[in-house]
């Protein structure tokens, strides 16, 4: 087996995109200065939402939006305790994990009555998307077409994101929130009107990367089955210090490493140390970028700094 | 009437706590009557699980014990204004450690928990401090570096046991070390019961801690980098090290909690059977619930361990699904952190009156 061919990469790009999406919505809140923890939670609601979705409609469209609304009123009980009632968003955050988790177990027990895993042969995943002329295209072809659509929304949304941050009138005036509060208040910004706005952007990308999750390779939902990754967008949103086009180089590093550490499962190296290689790799690479992490007093805590 | 004030400041200080629990059970309420069961009824099935009788509120109390130690590691970080995310890391490798130093230290049993005991606390403190020096150091964000750190801790834990010592005794190759000498293993406290003598070592340490953190001056430069990093900084205080010993002692207390499991309970250290119960986070909670009041947080620790080998009694006995724990725990923690807001109201409209008085 060769270490790096183009499933390789392949594969990476699917990796990628639920963090991506996850990692897009935390750099939204982060922008109006919410450091949002709760990603985890978001994506695992949004996974939820859209399995009970597909299972009731039976259409994957109405099973994303479902997914994407779901994901939408977790965050707004986030943005309502960390705005309205000015909780610590750490806290917050980590509070809705946890009652994520509780919500969707009970939701598997309470709505379809089983423990651990939901799976219905009938239920439908996403489609594969085959994009007509790059389709044909020798290499590339096979790394860009085929994928779910959820994918290419992953990276149309860094796009966007990126234009409505620093193209529009708007998106300005979230990053003068995110810059400072006060002086945003000041000028007569409706900062609560932009942060609830960024909760509810930020729901609904963590929504569409749960479907990903629960729709896109295997169409079935587990009980806890983010494993972790909304800390992986929440250090990858840090890591592109909430910049999209950062955003979007990070998320690739995690999912290149990712591909790599399964990869290497092949050659007999230990599972332990190739599953550590991501988040070793983040830390070095923390080293690098620490001096420019513009949001970095965000995240609340008093430091040496 | 200082004595008044006192009382009036801890009944101020109990009211938030008391309405987020309020508002968890009746969440949960709600959840129960969702699946059809009786409120009441589910919660004095669940109250039974978890006081019972003296055999349940031993089985709650072990399974605080770790909790507290947690729930006091956090503590300290949070009271020296770090969010050590780290716990699980930590623990993880504390239990580690201590399952070997009590397989391979030669010696007596006693000899043999006191190294363990060590060897937690040092290999727990070392991996939080590995955080703090990173973030003094090099500026590597505590709160991120501490979460990345627990996945690499896990697995090199997991490692250690799937590979090089792993228990090779059994006919089925899981991934656990070999069975401690009993003589290494902490007394149970009451024949037959679960808790064992870890619990009043943890409890043992929440007092000492209280102490420290409320009449020392070690204590109070912690408190004051809490506080005001930068009136801390003007006090003449050295912030990277009072930071470093904080993150020590916080890292080395969680490594406690995962070595009174290998000496109390597990008697080896089984890969996932500190991590799946999920004790780093419900630690967290309990000291975010108690304001990271050392006192307080064991008392925390208690009741969220209560709510959830109440909830498996719950599930022994009735339809309800467990998780009605986590919902529960989880609403708690997301009211609870309201408070911040009228603490700062209240501590507002003091401040005004102090200068309306003057």
């Amino acid at each position: 087996m060769e270490l790096l061919d183009l499933s390789f990469f392949t594969s990476a790009i699917r990796m990628i995109s639920p963090i991506l999406l996850a990692a897009l919505g935390g750099a939204l809140c982060a922008r109006v200065g919410i450091f949002n923890v709760g990603l985890e939670g978001l994506i695992l609601a949004g996974a939820f939402s859209a399995i009970v979705g597909n299972y009731y409609s039976g259409s994957v469209l109405v099973a994303v939006l479902v997914g994407a609304l779901g994901s939408v009123l977790v965050s707004l009980l986030f943005g309502l305790a960390a705005i309205r009632f000015k909780a610590n968003p750490i806290v917050a955050g980590i509070a809705i994990n946890f009652l994520v988790l509780g919500l969707t177990t009970f939701g598997l027990r309470a709505i379809f009555d089983v423990k651990g895993a939901f799976y219905d042969k009938n239920m439908e995943g996403l489609p594969k998307i085959d994009i007509p002329v790059i389709e044909g295209i020798p290499v590339i072809g096979k790394l860009l077409s085929g994928h779910s659509p959820l994918v290419y929304v992953a990276f149309l949304a860094a796009i966007l994101l990126y234009i409505f941050f620093y193209r529009t009138v708007v998106g300005f005036r979230v990053l003068a929130v995110g810059k400072n509060e006060a002086a945003a208040r000041s000028l007569g910004l409706k900062v609560t009107i932009l942060q609830y706005g960024a909760i509810v952007g930020c729901g609904i990308l963590c929504g569409l990367a749960g479907a990903q999750l629960s729709l896109g390779q295997v169409t079935m939902f587990t009980e806890g089955m983010t494993a972790g990754r909304g800390f992986i967008a929440l250090v990858a949103m840090m890591l592109g210090q909430s910049h999209p086009i950062g955003i979007v180089g990070s998320s690739l590093l995690f999912g290149l490493m990712d591909a790599l550490s399964i990869r290497l499962q092949g050659f007999s190296m230990p599972t332990q140390f190739t599953a550590m290689l991501p988040y070793v790799i983040t830390i070095f690479a923390m080293f690098f970028l620490k001096d420019r992490g513009a949001d970095s007093q965000l995240s609340g805590q008093q430091s040496s700094r | 009437m200082n004595l008044q004030r006192k009382l009036q400041q801890l009944l101020s200080s109990m009211v938030q706590p008391l309405t987020a629990v309020l508002i968890g059970l009746l969440t949960g309420a709600v959840a129960i009557s969702i699946v059809g069961a009786s409120v009441i009824e589910t919660y004095k099935v669940m109250w039974d699980g978890a006081f019972g009788n003296f055999y349940f509120i031993t089985a709650t109390l072990a399974r605080a014990t770790p909790i507290i130690f947690i729930g006091l590691g956090l503590a300290i970080a949070f009271r020296a204004g770090v969010f050590n995310m780290g716990a699980e890391g930590q623990m993880v490798l504390g239990a580690v450690s201590a399952a070997l130093a009590a397989l391979y230290v030669p010696g007596p049993g006693i000899i043999k928990i006191l190294v363990a005991l060590a060897a937690g606390f040092l290999a727990g403190g070392l991996w939080s401090l590995l955080a703090g020096w990173m973030e003094t150091r090099f500026k590597v964000q505590l709160l991120i570096s501490t979460l990345l750190l627990n996945y690499v801790a896990v697995l090199f834990a997991g490692y250690l046991v799937s590979h090089p010592f792993q228990d090779k005794s059994g006919s089925a190759a899981l991934a656990q070390t070999t069975m401690l000498n009993q003589a290494a293993w902490l007394p149970k406290l009451f024949p037959g019961m679960s808790v064992n003598l870890g619990f009043v070592i943890a409890i043992v340490f929440a007092i000492i801690l209280f102490i420290i953190l409320r009449f020392t001056s070690a204590g109070y430069e912690v408190r004051m980098l809490g506080y005001n990093p930068f009136f801390a900084e003007y006090g003449g205080i050295n912030k990277i090290k009072v930071l470093l010993y904080s993150m020590f002692s916080s890292g080395g207390i969680a490594g406690l909690a995962g070595t009174v499991e290998v000496l109390g309970s597990q008697y080896r250290y089984v890969e996932g059977s500190l991590t799946v119960p999920g004790y780093a986070w419900t630690g967290l909670m309990a000291a975010l619930l108690a304001n990271s009041n050392p006192l307080g947080t064991a008392v925390a620790a208690i009741l969220l361990a209560a709510l959830q080998t109440g909830a498996m009694g719950m599930e022994r006995n009735t339809e309800v699904p467990l998780e009605i724990a986590s919902v529960i725990q989880g609403v708690l923690i997301l009211f609870v952190t309201a408070k911040i807001t009228i603490n700062w109201w209240k501590v507002k409209k003091k401040g005004g009156d102090i200068h309306g008085a003057a």
